[in-house]
């Protein structure tokens, strides 16, 4: 019995604890409240100032941008220091009078001012406004001596984006440029920082993130003048990452002048009838405008621009991309600071598009560059064999049209390697109709064909390689048999980028996997790429036809072959880019040259060396060069021959 | 069925909802924390907070007999991972973490649950005869005193404080006679000056800091100054989701842990934290609750542990963030991006819900 009373005692004894604990929680909880209450409302407003200056007081430091490098380490991005005077609007009383003075000692236009106006009415006036970025030696050493007594100035270093190689690899390394209202959105502490720049195109754009590197925080003490006594660096900013392109400028820029020539020669502008050439010619001019200094004179004796067009040089085993030239260029060097709306204006209205980068985002028809997809998938499919022959008399009758060879006389009977050779198309006509549009895709695709190749460039585009569902779907219309005839040839709908093309020839050459192309170190590391699924019977087949282009008795490119380097294996592609009606054709085509530029054929060549132990693969495309023969391969020659030539001397 | 259908009325409904209200405030404060993003913290501990729902309901189901066998297990096993600590451990210029697999684990935490555990089971045996004998206490404090060593050695002096206090808030509850609460108090005080010669410096440096936060601008001062700021910016309504500038701009450090409430504070005010305290009010008073209905004083004495594990991570956090404590490094619990206190409140939670269900088991049941 009393065991039951002490237990219930005890109970009770801890029914009272509980409580007790309880309520201390609560006690101590409405502490807690009543911290927040002070903190939050009756001192919120000392805060929000506290707040406030804090964004001024300690301020972002930027980093130092990556660079960008080429495979043997020289520069192709990098940054140079620069000295910024910056205003801040709290600490100036009366603006107008500030600038005035500011005025005599540097070059402010009144855009600018209008500009730094507008500026400070929109923000809050703890935020720094940059007056002037990029001071001279002279404005900076005249403005130190006045910055005494001129309240609210301070000086940043800053940090411009610099690309030595300019127009040369500007499709390659892109450009950056400050960041805009939209960036700002994403991003709000870009808000803090006027010298940021955001890469906008090529590897500037894709590495955005790697090249940035971190913010740093400072803060600076101030005198109650508003003048920096004492700088503490809290973090250091950490400078981007270093990145390593796999180009190499000196054949880049070799490719470049190689593709601009073309097979003109060179003037010199400083002539009376060169500058009398650009006051008629609007497209001259708009070259030259760009800061341009290279005008060609053409067989014809006539002055033209240099050549618009693509080299792509791939290594065909890692993928690794030599050189990518896409001409013409821009100075990605006019987009780091404000660039003028006289600047802008002159590359977009550049009658030939000079921010293309024609290489992965210009579309052609490849031509008979296509001719190699054509026939490995007609003998996959085992429609043909190597030696079944067809007669070409120099034109074919289907349905109710004719398709012509470019041949007119014809080739006679002609087989799977000397097709290639020669280009046979009435060959190519044919076998395209029994393999069925398809297979040839299937076949593209696998040599990459009509799809992105991710070499790390934006914007790149896919080209068409079609097939049945694909012209129901964007065409609303059945394929029809003669679509497939002119797809043997690589015309009609099929499209395809430069690089793609020199993707294709490097799978080729490579054989046994499905090479990609790269553009910088450790882009996709550790990956192997997947197997090629191309039967080496057939791939065997296309590289002796290719072969017998450079050294056949009559193939394509027989005169451009480079037997000392182990020989070359092509294809030639020339592509019409205006249809030729029957009338012309009764009337005797007219020659390449004679035509206007715009009408005239591109040129395309593809190829791949040494033969034996293939190492390079090349694509060329030369807007409206006249022929592939001609035009093309002798440019593809000349690069290789430099590349071997350069590899012997760094292997001596 | 009409047990089943009592057995759901005998729920903690309140501290369920309450519960997961905070974790997914918890997500969206660790998203507006990484700038607008789900990784790497939001995704990852809401994976974290599923696992803990599910240790949740385990425990909550077992029959309460089970819990009562495995306590003294748990805590031998806590031991053991604190010992294992001083061989096996890493942490930034402290020995607290362990590797198990691919998760880092802090054995001080389940810890903490584990001597409670251990204590209820102790006093539940108890007779009230023997509650007046001094030497009753000597085994209690023995399971409060071996991990609490092995935690204060690490060091962790907030970890190890928050132990002691939550474990003699137990044997408090548990029914002490005033008489030893007086010599208890007294000894305390003089243990004072003797646990401050034996600090590191560090930590002597902190609680410094925290009597003259101006001293050390760059240090624990200066997280403290610019944790107040944040809040005190962010005033009745805060800022805005993700327009917290002090959090954005990173001038507030440690913001998806320890700072995770001044973060909340910036972006939502006074109201957005008041809400918070005021979810965790309904935790512990459901806790309060459920502790007062059990019938035996295991189930009572493991709530009240639990309620004070909450309430101290809680108060010593929130304490910390608005400088009324010194910086100590506690989560706050549930919100806080850290998976082991996540899932020790889980499993504390899980025990109180185990308490409710089997309310109606008396010590005599459960004793047998």
């Amino acid at each position: 019995m009393k065991k039951r009373k002490e237990q219930r005692e005890l109970s009770s004894v801890m029914t009272r604890r509980m409580l007790m604990i309880g309520a201390g929680q609560f006690v101590l909880g409405a502490g807690l409240v009543g911290r927040l209450y002070q903190l939050q409302i009756a001192q919120s407003d000392d805060y929000q100032e506290l707040s406030d200056r804090n964004q001024f007081d300690q301020r972002l430091v930027l980093a130092p941008r990556g660079r960008l490098l080429d495979s043997r380490g020289r520069l192709l991005a990098g940054n140079s220091e620069v000295f910024e005077l910056m205003l801040l609007p709290s600490r100036v009383k009366n603006v107008d009078l500030w600038l005035r003075r500011v005025q005599r000692f540097i070059d402010l236009r009144p855009n600018d001012i209008r500009r730094i106006k507008q500026k400070i009415s929109k923000q809050p006036d703890f935020l720094e406004v940059t007056v002037k970025s990029n001071l001279t030696q002279r404005e900076l050493a005249r403005l130190a001596i006045l910055s005494p007594v001129l309240e609210g100035a301070s000086f940043q270093k800053s940090f411009r984006r610099i690309y030595p190689q300019g127009w040369m690899t500007a499709h390659i390394t892109g450009y950056v440029s400050p960041a805009n209202k939209r960036d700002v959105e994403k991003n709000p502490k870009l808000r803090y920082l006027p010298g940021s720049r955001i890469g906008r195109s090529g590897i500037e754009q894709t590495l955005d993130k790697e090249l940035g590197g971190t913010l740093g925080v400072e803060r600076v003490e101030v005198n109650a003048r508003g003048k920096p006594v004492r700088v503490l660096e809290d973090r250091p900013a950490v400078s981007g990452e270093d990145i390593n392109l796999t180009i190499d400028i000196e054949l880049q820029s070799f490719a470049a002048e190689r593709l601009r020539r073309g097979k003109s020669e060179t003037v010199q502008l400083a002539t009376s009838d060169v500058q009398k050439a650009l006051l008629n010619d609007a497209e001259l001019r708009a070259h030259v405008t760009t800061g341009d200094t290279l005008v060609l004179r053409d067989e014809k004796g006539r002055l033209i621009p240099p050549e618009s067009g693509a080299v792509t040089v791939m290594d065909v085993e890692t993928g690794e991309i030599k050189a990518m030239v896409s001409t013409p260029g821009f100075d990605p060097n006019l987009f780091t600071g404000r660039l003028s709306v006289r600047d802008w204006r002159r590359m977009n209205e550049h009658p030939r598009t000079p921010l293309l980068n024609r290489a992965t985002s210009g579309l052609y028809a490849p031509g008979s560059t296509f001719k190699m997809a054509v026939v490995a998938a007609a003998l996959e499919a085992n429609v043909i064999s190597t030696s079944s022959k067809i007669e070409c008399e120099g034109s074919f009758e289907f349905g109710n049209r004719t398709f012509h060879c470019w041949n007119e006389d014809g080739h006679g009977f002609v087989d799977a390697f000397s097709s290639l050779e020669r280009s046979c198309d009435i060959y190519y006509y044919q076998i395209a109709l029994k393999t069925g549009i398809n297979k040839i895709n299937d076949m593209a695709r696998r040599m990459g064909l009509g799809e992105v190749t991710g070499v790390g460039i934006p914007a790149e585009r896919s080209g068409i390689i079609p097939n049945r569902d694909w012209k129901l779907e964007n065409r609303g219309v059945p394929w029809t048999p003669g679509e497939t005839v002119v797809a043997g040839i690589g015309q009609g709908f099929v499209l395809t980028t430069p690089l793609q093309l020199a993707v294709m020839t490097a799978r080729i050459a490579n054989g046994r996997y499905a090479v990609e192309p790269r553009l910088y170190k450790g882009q996709s590391e550790g990956d192997g790429f997947a197997p090629l699924n191309i039967n080496s019977s057939i791939l065997s087949v296309l590289k002796r036809g290719m072969r017998q282009v450079m050294n056949g008795p009559l193939g394509t490119a027989r005169y451009h072959d480079l037997p000392e380097f182990g020989g070359i294996a092509g294809k030639t592609g020339t592509v019409q880019v205006k249809r030729i009606t029957k009338e012309q054709r009764e009337l005797g085509i007219i020659d390449n040259i004679d035509r206007p530029w715009k009408e005239r054929d591109h040129a395309l060549f593809v190829a791949y060396a040494p033969v034996d132990k293939p190492k390079y693969a090349i694509s060329v495309i030369v807007e409206h060069g006249g022929s592939g023969s001609s035009m093309a391969a002798p440019i593809a020659h000349d690069i290789l021959e430099y590349m071997f030539k350069s590899d012997q001397r760094q292997a001596v | 069925m009409n047990r089943f259908i009592a057995w759901l009325f005998r729920i903690p409904w309140v501290l369920i909802l309450s519960t997961f209200f905070l974790v997914f405030v918890g997500a969206l404060a660790l998203f507006s924390a990484s700038e607008g993003s789900w990784s790497p913290w939001a995704e990852r501990q809401l994976l974290r907070a599923s696992i803990g729902a599910l240790l949740l309901v385990f425990i909550a189901v077992i029959p309460v007999r089970w819990l009562y066998d495995w306590s003294y297990l748990g805590l031998v096993l806590a031991i053991l991972f604190l010992g294992l600590l001083q061989f096996l451990g890493f942490g930034a210029g402290a020995t607290r973490w362990i590797a198990v697999g691919p998760f880092n684990f802090q054995p001080s935490e389940p810890a903490k649950l584990a001597v409670v555990l251990a204590l209820a089971r102790y006093f539940a045996s108890v007779t009230p005869e023997q509650m007046q004998s001094l030497v009753t206490y000597l085994p209690a404090l023995g399971l409060i005193l071996v991990p609490f060593s092995l935690v204060i050695i690490q060091p962790d002096l907030g970890t190890s404080m928050m132990l002691l206090v939550g474990s003699l808030s137990v044997v408090f509850a548990a029914g002490v006679p005033r008489r030893f609460l007086a010599v208890g108090l007294v000894l305390a005080a003089s243990a004072i000056p003797v646990l401050w010669m034996q600090l590191y410096d560090y930590q002597k440096a902190r609680i410094m800091t925290f009597l003259d936060p101006g001293s050390d601008a760059l240090g624990a001062g200066y997280q403290i100054a610019q944790s107040k700021i944040a809040l005190g910016s962010g005033g009745i309504f805060g800022k805005g989701f993700l327009q917290g500038s002090q959090s954005q701009l990173n001038y507030l450090p440690e913001k998806q842990t320890d700072f995770v409430f001044t973060m909340i504070g910036e972006e939502f005010g006074f109201v957005g934290n008041v809400v918070i305290l005021f979810v965790y009010s309904l935790i512990l008073l459901s806790v309060l609750i459920t502790a007062l209905r059990c019938q035996n004083k295991f189930s009572r004495l493991i709530c009240i542990g639990v309620s004070m594990m909450i309430f101290l991570y809680m108060f010593v956090n929130v304490g910390m963030v608005t400088g009324l404590l010194p910086v100590v490094g506690a989560p706050l619990p549930l919100i806080s991006y850290g998976g082991t206190a996540m899932l020790t409140v889980f499993l504390g939670l899980g025990m109180v819900v185990n308490s409710a269900v089997n309310s109606k088991v008396s010590d005599t049941e459960l004793l047998k």
